[in-house]
C-alpha cells in the first residue's frame, strides 16, 4: 500500500531575536540584534499508510502545529523531503489542497455572516465538486453528523458543537483521502466528542481515509488511533502502536486507599517498610496511593498489612491510566520501551 | 475560466451577506451618498480660490481630480487590504486562505470586496461631467474605451502598491504604519505633477507611480499633447506594476511564519 504522508529529516527553524534588558539594552537592539535560532521541528522522519488513523501528540509548542502546518503546505521547511499524496505541499500547494481536508479546532473554516448552507455552496465550487458528488457523498455526512437543521442558520448563531460539525461536514465537501484534524474536540461536551468520534471512524472504514489527528485529550486518540507519534522538543520519542506503550510503560498497578480514622503517611510508610512500594498522598482527595509492581501475591501483602493496621473506608486498583503513562514520558523528555 | 466564475461566486456571497442586514444595508448606502456630496462640495469650495496652477486652469484641475476618484473607487472596491497585517497574519486567518485550492492573493481580494465604494466612481464621473462641461471637452467613440483601460490602469497600480506594501508584513513581523502614510502620498497624483520638483516628479512617475491614477490620464482627455505619451503608458504602467507585486507577493507567502495557537 503505498504511503499517504512521507516525511524525511523534516526541519523547521524559527529565527526568534532575544532582547537585551534595561533602556541601555533597548537601544542596543535597535541597532544590533541578537537572534537566536530555535527548530520548532527537529529532523523528524515518518510515514504514514493511506487508511491509519494516526495520534499526532506533544505537549503545548512540542512542535505539533509546525509540523502539521507544513504537512498542509502553509509553511516552507527549512529543510528535509515531505510527500503528501504524491505531491510537495508547499511547491504544488494550489493542487495540492484539493486532496486534503483540514480542520483546525480553533478557527473557522466557515463564513462567519453566511447560512452555513452558502458556505458548503462557495466551498463547493471551490474544490469543484460537481452536483452528483456533492448530493451524493454530503447527505450521507450532513445524516450523520445530524447539520440538518443548522444548515440555513448563520454560523455566527451556532454553539460551538454545532459550529465543530459543520467545520467537519466542510472539510469533507470535497470527499479528501487525507484529513487533518487539529484539535477537533477542543471545548466540547461528551456527547457532540462521542458523535465525531463515531464520524471519523465511519468514514475512515467506508473512503479508506487517513486521518492524522492531534490533540490533548487522550480519550481522542485511545479511542480512534492504532498509532501515536509523541513529539516532544521538536523530536520524535515515540512512534508506535499506543498499546505498546501502555503495556510496557504501564507495568505498574496503584492501590488507593481512604481511612476511616487520621493516618499520616510516615505511619503508612513504617506499615509497609519491608515491601517494594512507593507511597503517595494525594491531599485533595485524601487518598494515599501505592505505586508498586503489578504482581498478585505483592498486592495481596500490602493490602493485607495495611488493612491490618488501619480500619479502611475504600480501597480501588488502578492500572496505571495512559494519560498518566503520557504525563510521565513528558516529564522525563524520553519514551524507554522494552 | 474557474477564477472568472469564482469571482462571481464570491460577489454573490457578499451580495447576500449584505442582504442580511437590511437596515445596515440602507443606513451605510446613505451615509456613503452624503460623504461623497460633502466630497464633491469640497471640492467645488476647495478649487473655487485657485485659477491656474502650473499652466492648469482651474476646471482642468477639478477634471483631474475627478478622474482621479473613478480609479481611486475602484481600488477602494477590489483592494481592500490596508488591514492585511492584523486580519490575517497576526490573527492567523492566512493559514485558512492556504489551505484552499484558488492563489491567495485572489481568494483575500475576493473576501475583502467592498462594493460600495464604487458609489465613489458616480461622484468621480459627475466631477469630470461638470468640468468637463465647463471646458467644452468633446468625446470621439473611442473615449469611453480609453477611459475604461485607463481607469484599470490606474486601479492596477493603486492595487499593486498597496500589495507590495501588504508584502511586508511577510518579512517584518511589527505593525508598521506605512498604509496610512502611502495614502497620503497617493493624493498627490490628483494634483498635475508638474507643480512640483523634480524628484518628487520622477517619483510619483516612476518609484511610487500614482501620477499614473490621476493626472496623466486624466490630460488625454484634456487634449494636453505633451503628456500623451505618459497617458498611454497607463495600462502598461499598470500591469507592470501589479505583475511585479504579485512576484513579490508569491515570495513572501514563501516567508510566511504562521501565528501561534
Amino acid at each position: 500500500m503505498k504511503n499517504a504522508i512521507e516525511v524525511n529529516n523534516l526541519r523547521k527553524e524559527f529565527k526568534a531575536y532575544s532582547s537585551r534588558s534595561g533602556l541601555k539594552g533597548a537601544f542596543r537592539d535597535l541597532f544590533t540584534r541578537n537572534y537566536k535560532v530555535v527548530p520548532a521541528v527537529n529532523d523528524i522522519s515518518f510515514s504514514v499508510k493511506q487508511g491509519e488513523m494516526v495520534g499526532y501528540i506533544g505537549e503545548n509548542g512540542a512542535g505539533k502545529s509546525t509540523t502539521i502546518k507544513m504537512l498542509t503546505g502553509i509553511l516552507t521547511p527549512t529543510s528535509g523531503q515531505i510527500t503528501v499524496n504524491g505531491m510537495n505541499p508547499h511547491k504544488e500547494r494550489e493542487r495540492f489542497v484539493q486532496t486534503i481536508g483540514v480542520v483546525f479546532g480553533q478557527r473557522s473554516q466557515l463564513w462567519w455572516d453566511i447560512a452555513v448552507q452558502e458556505s458548503f455552496r462557495l466551498l463547493k465550487k471551490v474544490y469543484k465538486v460537481t452536483d452528483e458528488q456533492y448530493d451524493d457523498h454530503m447527505q450521507h455526512v450532513i445524516k450523520t453528523l445530524d447539520i440538518e437543521p443548522l444548515l440555513d442558520k448563520p454560523v455566527r448563531k451556532l454553539s460551538l458543537g454545532q459550529r465543530m460539525r459543520c467545520e467537519l461536514a466542510a472539510a469533507l465537501i470535497h470527499n479528501p483521502p487525507l484529513l487533518f484534524l487539529d484539535e477537533p474536540t477542543i471545548g466540547l461536551d461528551v456527547l457532540v466528542k462521542l458523535k465525531i468520534r463515531e464520524f471519523l471512524k465511519e468514514i475512515n472504514e467506508k473512503y479508506n481515509t487517513t486521518i492524522l489527528l492531534t490533540t490533548h485529550d487522550l480519550s481522542d486518540i485511545e479511542a480512534l488511533c492504532d498509532r501515536v507519534i509523541m513529539l516532544d522538543a521538536g523530536k520524535v520519542i515515540y512512534d508506535g502502536a499506543l498499546n505498546d506503550l501502555k503495556e510496557n510503560l504501564a507495568d505498574g498497578k496503584e492501590l488507593h486507599f481512604q481511612f476511616l480514622e487520621k493516618v499520616d503517611l510516615p505511619a503508612v510508610k513504617k506499615v509497609t517498610g519491608g515491601l517494594p512500594v512507593k507511597w503517595d498522598y494525594d491531599e485533595k482527595e485524601q487518598v494515599f496511593i501505592a505505586n508498586l509492581d503489578n504482581d498478585d501475591l505483592l498486592i495481596s501483602q500490602v493490602i493485607a498489612t495495611v488493612v491490618a493496621a488501619f480500619k479502611i473506608k475504600d480501597i480501588k486498583i488502578n492500572e496505571t491510566s495512559t494519560e498518566e503513562i503520557i504525563r510521565n514520558i513528558y516529564e522525563k523528555g524520553a519514551v524507554e520501551v522494552g | 475560466m474557474f477564477y472568472v466564475s469564482m469571482f462571481f461566486q464570491y460577489i454573490s456571497q457578499y451580495v447576500k451577506t449584505r442582504l442580511q442586514y437590511r437596515a445596515d444595508l440602507f443606513v451605510e448606502f446613505l451615509s456613503d451618498l452624503m460623504s461623497q456630496a460633502i466630497n464633491l462640495i469640497f471640492i467645488l469650495v476647495v478649487f473655487g480660490h485657485t485659477d491656474l496652477l502650473g499652466g492648469w486652469s482651474r476646471d482642468e484641475i477639478i477634471f483631474i481630480y475627478g478622474f482621479f476618484l473613478v480609479p481611486y473607487a475602484v481600488f477602494s472596491a477590489f483592494f481592500n487590504i490596508w488591514d492585511f497585517n492584523e486580519r490575517y497574519i497576526v490573527k492567523g486567518e492566512l493559514d485558512r486562505i492556504l489551505t484552499r485550492p484558488i492563489h491567495s492573493l485572489f481568494q483575500i481580494i475576493l473576501e475583502r470586496i467592498e462594493l460600495e465604494s464604487l458609489l465613489g466612481a458616480v461622484t468621480g464621473i459627475a466631477v469630470m461631467v461638470y468640468a468637463g462641461s465647463r471646458l467644452g471637452i468633446t468625446l470621439t467613440w473611442y473615449d469611453p474605451l480609453l477611459f475604461i483601460v485607463f481607469v484599470i490602469g490606474g486601479a492596477l497600480v493603486y492595487g499593486g502598491i498597496f500589495v507590495v506594501l501588504a508584502c511586508i508584513s511577510f518579512w517584518a513581523d511589527a505593525k508598521t504604519s506605512i498604509m496610512p502614510m502611502m495614502y497620503n502620498i497617493s493624493n498627490y497624483g490628483r494634483y498635475p505633477v508638474n507643480i512640483y520638483n523634480k524628484l518628487i516628479r520622477f517619483v510619483l512617475t516612476w518609484i511610487l507611480p500614482f501620477a499614473f491614477v490621476g493626472v496623466y490620464p486624466a490630460s488625454f482627455f484634456l487634449e494636453k499633447e505633451e503628456w500623451y505619451l505618459y497617458a498611454y503608458l497607463t495600462p502598461a504602467i499598470g500591469v507592470v506594476f501589479f505583475s511585479l507585486s504579485v512576484f513579490l507577493w508569491n515570495q513572501g507567502i514563501k516567508k510566511y511564519r504562521g501565528a501561534g495557537n
